[in-house]
């Protein structure tokens, strides 16, 4: 296939034989990140000064491999955006799409500069789900963590009408084989596993739900008010509207603490139901990059993040701030990894 | 309501939104009638452009590239058969005919005519009714999107005329590339030979130009002589009669089209294709449909200017995009921090009623632009072969790439193209 031969066979993680298994503990990972940053040995641009600091010596490129519009592309095109006003970057940044695949396009085409510290791209669930469906020759561990910068959370909506007071009032409504639930993706993608885990925590069948398929959440919403389905998944920031206007009422949320935005909104977690799900979005760039590079990246990230400007642009855009350095996004990602293949297993989908 | 109306005007009237209103129509007509070169690719570049805009302002101006778009759309479809926009397919069927018999300039009024007259209507429809037509649109269900989608394929196949068989083969065959791609119901991938750029699916416009624009270049060049259709520019003047003939078409398939549009399932394409096929119905000369029948250029133009506005009813009072392009102008409203939503109505009314009335205002910027400008782009058909002929490969091309920027489509459209001619 097309693949380009790792130039460090050794670097646990990175040799051209995968295992789908979950396999690395968050421990592992963190300690696979070092090794892969110190064995890169040609440096792809850039200049490393005598302290060992780095810093860019090109236009910085980010990917957001997706069209124009969606969510990936707002987090690129508001980082770089931001980068360049608040004066944090002085080389531009130009935003890219790589659309198609659900990712797969885009993450090849980042997974063809190996070692180049000018490429990053944007990222989210999609980087460790489609890789498990079996969708993209890539996955997490083919690309150095940046940084996680936000997140949002999901919540499971009813129509305001609706007999349903707690998510356990849906989890017995799936016991009696009689609910159909809709999300805004595929099966087996972010909302669909957030459904399932769930239901699972709340000691229901998981794989008795009926998970509705929709073409984003906003369709998943309209199918919910016009009682096509029983309810429906879809993130926080997305449900704003319908939520705020009244025309549906959220059973649970999944954050470990209520939102600011509705604090009214108990969390699975005040229903006793252990269960927590994060739309985490973060920064990632291809693998081999040395440390000072990725030093320097999430730097400027955590510093972006102190802006003002940023604080302004999150909260309208419905994100929490949720900033993880390198080492912590891996592990991060590494024990996401294993929950969604756990949750995968239970619906039967992996 | 009418308060509002008139609140709406005075922020489509500020010297700055009726600049973007204009740049809006001018920049989508342009790119209508590039063959190829869509709305949704149009408004996905503007977006860093509309970036740190007013959002109402920005709002207007994108939503004046896509109805822009739409209505340029249909000059391309009658004199190169080459659909500038997916919208305009159905459009080629009587207006390239109409413009082989020389009658290209009537084809062109026709098309203008009835696209004003249809987003008129649709603007009408979206003051009067949008609050209400939620409701409407949200109780269409899964079952109703099927019936809609069986009554279409079923009209379509129809549109074959006497010959049932090979109507049914096309059908299939268009339903079978729809299929190519990871199924959304089921996660199963169909007909992607583990290519990752079949996963997504077809584009439907890189199909529509393979199989029309690309294949009448193919055409073009295996006959004597020079240019695709001739017969020079002829006088855009409509008479008396024939008037008479395109009102009831353009009124009933701007309504259709409206209603179409609003259902956050089916925009522009779908509407002109279900209007195609209902006028041939009703048509007492039915069978000269496909032959340069005036109604078949007035019906789908006005089905899918109504639709074109039709289809911000789900995008502002639901949030939800009925189709592609809405879907990118979602994506751009996100950007600018507007949420669109059931509050929208109320939390910015200045926006709702200024895209309306930028809509009014936009509507008769097009038809003033264009009429003027049909006899001009009429020369297109004087143009000799040499030069024709690969204009509208490299538009083909182009507009093909700017789609997705991928090569891979590149390679889909030479054999769509082949597969025909």
């Amino acid at each position: 296939m097309r693949r380009i031969t790792s130039l460090f066979p050794s670097t646990p993680g990175h040799g051209p034989t995968r295992s789908r298994a979950p396999r690395l503990t968050a421990a592992a990972a963190a300690a696979a990140v070092l090794p892969l940053a110190l064995s890169a040995c040609g440096s792809d641009g850039g200049t490393t000064s005598s302290d060992g600091t780095w810093a860019p010596d090109r236009p910085i490129e980010i990917t957001a491999p997706a069209a124009t519009g969606g969510g990936w592309d707002t987090l690129a095109r508001t980082s770089a955006r931001l980068l360049e006003s608040e004066g944090l970057v002085e080389q531009s940044i130009q935003v890219v799409n790589k659309p198609g695949a659900g990712g797969a396009i885009g993450w090849a085409y980042v997974a063809g500069h190996e070692a180049d510290p000018h490429k990053l791209f944007v990222t989210s669930p999609p980087i460790l789900l489609v890789p498990m469906a079996g969708d993209s020759e890539y996955d997490h561990d083919d690309f150095t963590p940046i940084a996680r910068l936000a997140t949002d959370y999901m919540v499971y909506l009813v129509p305001a009408d609706s007999e349903m007071e707690t998510f356990q009032d849906l989890v017995d409504m799936v016991g009696e084989g009689g609910a159909n639930i809709g999300g805004g993706s595929g099966p087996g993608s972010m909302d669909h596993v957030a459904l399932a885990g769930a239901v699972d925590a709340a000691g229901g069948d998981a794989a008795a739900a009926s998970y509705v398929p929709f073409d984003g959440g906003g369709e998943a919403m309209t199918a919910l008010l016009g009682g096509h389905v029983d309810s429906a998944v879809v993130g926080v920031s997305e449900a704003a509207g319908m939520l705020a206007a009244g025309e549906l009422r959220a059973l649970g949320v999944s954050s470990p603490e209520t939102v600011e935005a509705f604090p009214e909104i108990p969390t699975l977690l005040e229903q006793d139901i252990d269960f927590t799900f994060d739309i985490w979005r973060g920064v990632m760039a291809p693998a081999g990059l040395e440390e000072a590079q990725v030093a320097y990246y999430e730097d400027l990230f955590a510093d972006l993040m102190e802006t003002q400007a940023w604080q302004e642009e999150s909260v309208s855009l419905g994100w929490t701030d949720a900033y993880q350095n390198s080492e912590d996004f891996g592990a991060f990602l590494d024990e996401q990894r294993t929950a969604y293949t756990e949750i995968l297993t239970e619906v039967g989908l992996q | 309501m009418l308060d509002q109306l008139v609140q709406g005007f005075a922020v489509a009237m500020t010297p700055q939104n009726l600049l973007f209103v204009f740049i809006g129509v001018l920049a989508g007509t342009i790119i209508g009638i590039l063959p190829g070169l869509g709305p949704m690719s149009a408004i996905a570049l503007m977006i860093p452009i509309a970036y740190g805009m007013d959002p109402t302002s920005a709002i207007i101006m994108l939503a004046g590239v896509y109805y822009g778009a739409i209505f340029g759309g249909s000059t391309s479809s009658i004199l190169l058969n080459a659909p500038g926009v997916a919208g305009t397919v159905a459009t080629s069927f009587d207006g390239y005919p109409m413009a082989r018999q020389g009658k290209a300039g009537k084809a062109l009024a026709i098309a203008a005519l009835s696209s004003f007259t249809g987003g008129t209507i649709g603007v009408v429809g979206l003051m009067l009714i949008a609050p209400g037509l939620a409701s409407f649109a949200v109780s269409f269900g899964p079952t109703e999107y099927f019936a809609l989608m069986v009554l279409g394929l079923t009209a379509v196949v129809s549109l074959a005329g006497r010959n049932l068989v090979k109507g049914l083969v096309s059908a299939v065959f268009g339903v079978m590339i729809a299929l190519v791609g990871i199924d959304s119901q089921t996660a199963i991938t169909r007909f992607t030979f583990d290519l990752p750029e079949l996963y997504e699916g077809v584009e439907f416009l890189i199909v529509a130009l393979g199989v029309f624009a690309l294949a009448e270049v193919l055409v073009m060049l295996n006959r004597r002589g020079q240019g695709g259709a001739r017969g020079g520019v002829t006088s855009l003047r409509l008479s008396r009669r024939e008037m008479a003939l395109i009102t009831p078409p353009t009124l009933r398939s701007g309504v259709l089209g409206f209603f179409i549009g609003v259902l956050p399932g089916a925009g522009a394409t779908v509407a002109s294709f279900l209007s195609y096929s209902m006028e041939k119905r009703i048509a007492k000369d039915g069978d000269t449909f496909g032959r340069g029948n005036l109604k078949g250029v007035a019906g789908p133009e006005s089905a899918n200017n109504a639709a074109a506005v039709g289809s911000f009813v789900p995008l502002m009072t639901l949030g939800v995009p009925g189709s592609g392009t809405t879907a990118i102008l979602l994506g751009a409203l996100l950007v600018l921090g507007v949420q669109p939503g059931p509050l929208m109505l109320a939390e910015r009314p200045e926006m709702f009623w200024g895209l309306v009335a930028s809509m009014y205002i936009g509507s008769a910027v097009l038809l003033v632009l264009n009429l003027p400008l049909i006899p001009v782009f009429a020369k297109v058909l004087n143009t000799p072969k040499a030069v024709l002929v690969p204009l509208v490969v490299v538009f083909c091309v182009v507009g093909v790439y700017g789609l997705s920027f991928s090569v891979f489509d590149l390679g889909l459209l030479a054999p769509s193209a082949w597969s025909v001619s």
